[in-house]
């Protein structure tokens, strides 16, 4: 099934054109984030200290993913 | 007692501290932080900064944290406005108001909403330098995610 990216700041050097990504039956965050790492080592240590949002909601590693989720890949925020 | 509503949290037009204060007849003080482009970080001189937003996000975040401070104190104004976009050094980033009948509530919440925002809300500085470099600010990194 797949699920829709958003990249955003230091995290859309490493996936330009990712927009969409095809995960497996009950992958959670976790699966993602090792899924991605191993498309683009380099962002490894960023994933890292990122969140990540489905909808609009942060969740935690353990959030299973569903068709059509839009997953948000958050490096750590800097407004202010 | 109720609390100003503002439609967009998130601005890419320019902000601006008004003179004007909140019309509240019970406010006794009324407390603005505004965040300010400086031409200097980490010893690097800035030319300018761009800040990028998960902006429908961010917008309703920045209204959860207002509401969560209405809980902590006994507010009759709160708002917060952050700019994104290409800023020039000296312009407003963001803007913090808090309003209440005694001046220790605003500050204390004033103080709380900045650092929420600044911690948790998904917004991104880049930096972009005299010598022609620019890098993306390292940020808030949280403890848990």
């Amino acid at each position: 099934m797949d699920i829709q990216l958003l990249f955003f700041a230091a995290i859309k050097d490493h996936f330009p054109d990712l927009k969409k990504i095809e995960v497996s039956e009950g992958d959670s965050i976790i699966h993602l984030r090792e899924m991605l790492t191993h498309k683009s080592p380099s962002s490894e240590s960023i994933l890292k200290v990122s969140r990540f949002a489905v909808n609009q909601v942060i969740v935690s590693d353990d959030f299973v993913l569903r068709e059509g989720s839009v997953v948000a890949v958050l490096p750590p925020s800097s407004g202010g | 007692m109720s609390v100003l509503e503002t439609s967009s949290h998130i601005s890419s037009s320019p902000l601006f501290v008004s003179s004007e204060l909140p019309d509240i007849p019970e406010m006794g003080g009324f407390v603005v932080f505004s965040g300010i482009v400086r031409n200097l970080n980490e010893g690097k001189k800035v030319t300018h900064l761009e800040y990028e937003a998960y902006a429908p996000m961010a917008d309703e975040m920045i209204r959860a944290i207002l509401a969560d401070a209405c809980k902590k104190w006994d507010l009759l104004h709160a708002n917060c406005i952050h700019r994104v976009g290409k800023l020039e050094i000296s312009e407003i980033a963001v803007i913090v108001e808090t309003g209440s009948i005694h001046r220790a509530e605003a500050y204390e919440s004033n103080r709380y909403i900045i650092d929420r925002v600044k911690h948790e809300v998904p917004i991104w500085k880049k930096e972009f330098y005299f010598d022609g470099s620019s890098q993306w600010s390292k940020g808030c990194v949280h403890e848990s995610h």
